[in-house]
């Protein structure tokens, strides 16, 4: 009797242990996942049905399929918003990338006052966007501002209109908002310049290595996991870009600096036309995962190597 | 097992703390009393620096002890999305204000407003078409302000300018900008608003044009005139405006510009700087807004100008014991008595009958002369924006033509051209 008994009693025990391990394990992820499920994952889902709608806000919305999608597909803003944005992206990633680094290597340095200077860069980061669109719009002011100013003083007779003009606006944009991020990314770098290893350099240097020659074979290859999380972060921010525009130029002078973010924002809060801005960000959703998947494909192909 | 019973009743905590979240606040169902009293909210913004909501509300109050009027109180920069999202809650107070004509649409095809037709309105009220949709009427005006031109007499005598008689349209205007700029040292002849209403709002009013039917020449000769009076630097340039962020008020009240094209509002908010000292001590006037050409033009003829009312629409998920209530307080709010009270406080009411206009110049620091009570009382206002669904597209559209045209990005014909196309292809013409 015993020696039947015993072995079922200890599976008993195994499988009620699992369940009070699974439980708690439940238990412990619940409150999160509680907040991250009404605060995120079911409006996401609603988001994908809302874009088969035409749904305004108000009573009840009918099925229109992929309708929305179509309309999109023959949109000419939605095409401008879209070339836009990825304007924006293809310069703001790079150009962020190499001020942000090349300020994180020289932040690097045992220099007087290193300290200062690093909080200094980071500061852009933590200031009110409003303020930073009233004191660049001063600063880029055509015809009294500072820039243009000293552009004269340097014999530019036609200095650019900056965020007043419809070729310079987006570049503007882009400097604006390369100042403002590039004291967080430089902190990032700086954290993982702490991680090369010295001896590598010191090794390079015994094989006659130059400074350029140690940046590129060894500064940048030991910098490799964190250049992959700054650039996935860099795009998904980029293509997402909203207030800093909305604030420093409403997406003018015409449709200029118009990106994705903005047409979903003027088609569904100004008007009202939530079917049709939900299909937009699905739009923006997917564009921001494969450039994602893309990244991470190409970044596991580099490691493999 | 004493670790899983603490971890689940933690949980259920949470669960009924967020469930309580979900279930509190009032639903305009109530208000009722058992004495008869009722209590009627109404929205508003800013109600600090906007009195009229209070004092109408009080005014009524006095009139009918029964019914108190409570007003919420929203942002006014995000006023039309957040009484938006309480609607769609079912939440939204009994009594909506209009604040923009542009949404009025959004809220009856929604089927949030009460058909209110058969609210009594004194004769010669204006801005009632704007709130009508096939003829039933879903909301009524209680103000009305409309465009005019607000005029610097100090600066006009330094300059040996005369003063506008009512008789300009807009050559005379561009004339007057222009000498009273080589005149004066440093101040501008004019200031005009980088608002695409301080330009459009002439052009569709004054061509009797409508946005919806998606040709936009008739832009053409005002947009050429502004860019002309800002290439001669006869008023501050749109770049300028936007990249310094100038205020028109700061622009007139500190006599940095002689002349301005702004809505009645103004009135108000300069008596106000004067006396406050925000704004220079000068005399100035209004005259009616210059004309397209001379057949609206001189005192015995009636200007036409453009301006959206403001007005009350009722909730339609009201507590039926409410509804009687809330239309008479909307026959209250258009009536000569409340359009007293409002002028009084320097609000351009929507009913201009003489007591009214006699108690709007009676505010201390307002003008005087006739040709202001004029400018005040006689004109044709049409609306800014005609009462349709499509408006908030179409307009959003035209707003990137005005910046593009007047930043000097683009040539005013392909602007146009551009527009008209964007118009067909993206909103559709009626």
């Amino acid at each position: 009797m015993t020696s039947t008994a015993t072995p079922q009693r200890a599976s008993r025990r195994r499988s009620r242990l699992r369940t009070r391990n699974t439980l708690l394990g439940w238990s412990f992820i619940l409150p999160n996942f509680l907040g991250f499920a009404t605060l995120t994952l079911v409006p996401v889902i609603v988001l994908f049905y809302m874009s088969l709608t035409n749904w305004n806000i108000f009573g009840s919305s009918q099925f229109i399929g992929f309708d929305n999608f179509v309309r999109l597909a023959s949109d000419g803003s939605f095409r401008t918003a879209f070339v836009n944005t990825i304007y924006y992206s293809v310069l703001h990633i790079p150009l962020t990338i190499i001020v942000s680094l090349g300020l994180a290597l020289l932040l690097n340095n045992k220099i007087r006052g290193v300290a200062f200077f690093r909080t200094a860069a980071f500061f852009p980061y933590i200031t009110s966007i409003v303020a930073i669109a009233l004191v660049w719009n001063l600063l880029f002011s055509p015809d009294y501002g500072p820039i243009n100013e000293i552009l004269r003083f340097f014999g530019i007779s036609n200095p650019p209109g900056w965020l007043t003009s419809a070729d310079w606006s987006m570049p503007a944009v882009v400097i604006i908002s390369t100042w403002k991020d590039m004291g967080y990314y430089m902190v990032l770098f700086l954290a993982a310049l702490q991680t090369v290893p010295r001896e590598l350099h010191e090794a390079a240097r015994m094989d006659g290595a130059n400074v350029f020659q140690r940046f590129t074979n060894v500064t940048l290859p030991s910098l490799r996991p964190t250049m992959f999380f700054v650039t996935v972060m860099l795009t998904i921010n980029s293509l997402k870009i909203f207030d800093l525009i909305l604030v420093l130029t409403d997406g003018g002078p015409g449709q200029s600096t118009t990106v994705i973010s903005q047409f979903i924002y003027r088609k569904g809060f100004e008007e009202n036309d939530f079917g049709y801005a939900s299909a937009a960000s699905v739009v923006l959703f997917f564009l921001c995962i494969i450039v994602t998947i893309v990244q991470f494909a190409w970044n596991q192909r580099k490691s493999a190597r | 097992m004493k670790r899983i019973i603490i971890a689940t009743a933690g949980i259920a905590v949470g669960a009924l703390a967020l469930a309580g979240c979900s279930s509190g606040g009032n639903s305009s169902g109530d208000g009722v009393a058992e004495d008869g009293s009722l209590t009627l909210t109404l929205s508003g913004w800013s109600v600090d620096t906007t009195p009229e909501f209070q004092l109408l509300a009080d005014a009524y109050h006095e009139k009918n002890p029964d019914v108190t009027v409570e007003i919420t109180d929203y942002d006014p920069t995000d006023y039309n999305t957040l009484v938006t999202a309480d609607l769609a809650a079912g939440k939204g107070p009994d009594i909506i204000t209009q604040k923009e004509v542009k949404y009025v649409t959004t809220f009856q095809e929604g089927g949030q407003l009460l058909d209110v037709s058969d609210v009594e309105l004194p004769e010669g009220i204006g801005g009632v078409e704007s709130y009508e949709v096939d003829g039933t009427a879903y909301a009524v005006p209680y103000r009305q302000d409309s465009w005019v031109l607000y005029y610097n007499q100090a600066l006009f005598d330094q300059a040996g300018v005369d003063y506008p008689d009512g008789s300009w349209t807009w050559d005379d205007y561009d004339a007057a900008a222009e000498e009273l700029t080589s005149a004066l040292d440093g101040a501008k002849g004019t200031f005009q608003h980088s608002w695409q209403s301080t330009l459009q709002g002439f052009a569709n009013s004054q061509n009797d044009a409508d946005i919806l039917a998606g040709d936009y020449g008739y832009m053409k000769p005002y947009y050429e005139r502004v860019l002309a009076l800002q290439d001669d630097g006869a008023q501050e340039s749109f770049n300028t405006v936007t990249a310094n962020q100038l205020t028109y008020q700061g622009e007139f009240g500190t006599q940095k510009a002689a002349m301005l094209p702004m809505g009645s509002w103004f009135v108000a908010t300069l008596i106000a700087q004067q006396s406050a000292g925000e704004a220079d001590d000068f005399e100035w006037g209004i005259a009616p807004i210059p004309q397209l050409d001379d057949s609206t033009t001189g005192t015995d003829a009636t200007p036409v100008t453009f301006g959206d009312p403001t007005g009350f629409g009722i909730n339609a998920n009201i507590n039926e014991d409410k509804v009687d209530a809330a239309k008479d307080f909307l026959a209250f709010a258009a009536s000569e008595e409340a359009a007293t009270d409002l002028a009084e406080i320097g609000i351009t009411p929507a009913l201009l009958t003489d007591p009214v206009v006699e108690a709007y110049f009676a505010v201390e620091g307002s003008p005087q002369d006739e040709l202001s009570s004029f400018a005040v009382q006689t004109h044709e206002t049409r609306p800014e924006n005609p009462t349709s669904n499509k408006t908030a597209a179409v307009q959003n559209i035209l707003n990137d033509m005005h910046s593009a045209i007047l930043s000097e990005s683009q040539g005013v014909d392909d602007a146009i051209s551009e527009a008209e196309e964007r118009v067909a292809n993206e909103v559709g013409l009626d």
